[in-house]
């Protein structure tokens, strides 16, 4: 009669026994000190923040430190993500709303573990998880260079998440799964210039950022490194062997458009890439070009293929036996009056010459948003930046007559299968 | 050639002309707005500017067959010599002009930017007016006369 009774209350002990050790793993994982906050930031030697200029530049910290020009790393620009808005914060070296008071140990733990020196977690819009893996000397030139900018009075504003992310511990479970904190190791069989190159992608340009996929937790798919991601909605092409690129990229090309975002009669940058190439036209030219090596030798993984790239001349009228006709035609039309009076001039090639259509790798990415928003918006250089110039024809086109566009380039200007969900990617780009 | 039923500074016109013949040609050629000048032809200078439904386009790069139902605005629709609107008068008191090639243009561009934000900040106008270029270099004055319409029209001042 007793028996049973007291197995029913050894389960419940034990249930609550586990819940208490769950608990305990759980505030393990979740809870960070706050470190001490230092007076006053120390004094550093000028090579060291020189070093520390150029990693910044190579990891492009001032691209979301630094959205107004006139306040350097001063934070504050919104980034939409899939679980709400992250601003990024100021990290010159005010006492009360930057990293002033945050000392060298407190500034590498904010880098290779994401906790703010208070003990709250970062975002992971914060690349964190690629810079775990910078060497320490690295992130005391960082520290060296951002602790002698101007300080700036700019509060970090608040997020806008979108429900349960705004509770920063649960990010504990994505540096569970996706921190990966083991130092970088080079690889015996390349040069010194590839091993370069792969340890500044990977641990301070954190290409894979954009050009890896994600998984739906946001965290990068490591089963498919470098296989094409996204970044503020266009799409970053592969960079592995399904490079979209219809011709192959050399290496000097690579090198040319990492530095101007011009590979002449190749490539010209659009979009988030243009700001990436802003900051490594500023960068050491030894380190670019190393960067250039290491993705040169994942974009030559890309078979040589037959496109219509390898010809030159204006693109072709739709078939007259076209299934969809009346689209094509219209495209056409499109095409013929509007962009080919720069991308088909048969001028020589300068730096002002707009590349023949054929050879636009955004007509051959998997899907067309790349496309439409170079459509719409053009290519715009950063404020007072040199690079090249494309009207947007948002204000021109339609809906109608934008999809139709796409549709005819991506037939007949590339030569591949129609996109699927075209239409829907088109009222999705031109939502007002 | 096809007729053409286009909407010009609140206007019906009727032009015949081929389905590729540029917006800035059919006003300069046919509807004799000579105001929208023809610079690059590339649109990458922004002399031809005009508005579409109020959006700012260059109307060397609009093939007049897209044009359809929607309102063309030219700087002839603003206002004239006698009776010029802010933004006119603003370019008029800044002495913004060289040349003028660019001017139809930037106030065209600038009547975009003053119509969606009527209190817009340095920055704004800077980012705003840069895709049109002025080869004398009176950018600076073109900027100020912007921001001179903007205070004009803070103050309560007539478009």
């Amino acid at each position: 009669m007793i028996q049973p009774r007291r197995k029913r209350h050894t389960g419940w002990w034990l249930l609550l026994a586990a819940a208490v050790v769950l608990a305990g793993i759980a505030f393990a994982i979740m809870w960070r000190p706050a470190l001490a906050p230092q007076a006053a930031p120390p004094s550093f030697d000028q090579t060291s923040i020189a070093r520390g200029a150029n990693l910044a530049r190579l990891g492009m910290c001032a691209s979301c430190h630094t959205p107004d020009l006139a306040r350097p790393f001063a934070g504050d620009k919104p980034m939409e993500t899939p679980f709400g808005t992250v601003h990024s914060t100021n990290i010159t070296p005010d006492l009360n709303t930057g990293i002033g008071a945050w000392s060298p140990e407190a500034f590498t733990r904010s880098m290779r573990e994401g906790v703010s020196r208070d003990g709250h977690l970062l975002y992971p819009a914060f690349p964190y998880n690629h810079y775990a893996r910078m060497t320490q000397a690295d992130i005391d030139d960082l520290y060296a260079y951002f602790m002698t900018r101007p300080a700036i009075d700019s509060p970090a504003r608040d997020n806008a998440m979108t429900f349960p992310f705004g509770f920063r511990p649960l990010i504990a479970f994505w540096n569970v799964l996706y921190l990966d904190d083991t130092p970088w190791q080079p690889d015996p069989q390349q040069s010194a210039e590839w091993n370069r190159g792969a340890y500044l992608a990977d641990a301070v340009a954190h290409c894979a950022a954009c050009h890896t996929p994600r998984t739906k937790l946001g965290g990068p798919d490591v089963k498919r490194q470098l296989d094409g991601g996204e970044a503020e909605d266009w799409y970053a092409p592969a960079l592995n062997r399904n490079s979209p690129s219809p011709l192959p990229w050399t290496r000097a090309q690579l090198q040319a458009y990492l530095r101007s975002g011009i590979a002449l009669d190749h490539a010209v940058a659009g979009g988030p890439m243009q700001d990436v190439v802003m900051h490594l036209a500023q960068a050491d030219e030894a380190d670019v070009a190393a960067l250039a090596a290491w993705t040169h030798s994942h974009l030559a993984q890309a078979p040589v293929r037959r496109t219509p790239a390898q010809q030159d001349g204006p693109l072709p009228p739709p078939a007259a036996d076209d299934p969809d006709l009346q689209r094509m035609r219209l495209g056409y039309a499109l095409y013929a009056n509007s962009c080919a009076r720069c991308h088909d001039a048969g001028r020589d090639q300068t730096s002002g010459t707009a590349l023949p259509l054929q050879k636009a790798i955004a007509l051959y990415d998997p899907d067309p948003r790349s496309l439409l928003y170079i459509v719409d918006d053009g290519i715009l250089p950063p404020d007072g930046e040199p690079a090249r110039w494309m009207p947007g024809f948002r204000a021109i086109l339609d809906d109608e007559q934008a999809g139709a566009l796409a549709a005819y380039l991506r037939k007949y200007g590339a030569g591949q299968p129609a996109w699927p969900g075209l239409d829907k990617a088109v009222s999705k780009a031109r939502a007002p | 050639m096809t007729t053409y039923r286009l909407q010009v500074n609140g206007k019906p016109h009727a032009v015949d002309t081929d389905p590729d013949t540029p917006l800035l040609y059919v006003m300069r050629n046919e509807l004799a707005l000579n105001g929208a000048k023809f610079g690059c032809g590339l649109g990458q200078c922004g002399s031809c500017t005009v508005l579409l439904d109020g959006q700012p386009v260059m109307s060397c790069m609009v093939p007049v067959s897209v044009v359809g139902a929607r309102m063309v605005r030219t700087v002839e629709g603003l206002g004239d010599a006698r009776t010029p609107n802010v933004l006119q008068q603003a370019f008029i008191d800044e002495q913004a002009a060289q040349c003028g090639y660019c001017i139809a243009g930037m106030i065209m561009q600038a009547t975009a930017l003053l119509e969606k934000n009527p209190a817009p900040t340095d920055a704004q106008i800077r980012a705003h007016m840069s895709p049109n270029l002025c080869r004398c270099g009176t950018h600076m004055r073109i900027l100020r006369a912007v921001r001179r319409a903007a205070d004009v029209l803070a103050k309560g001042g007539k478009r």
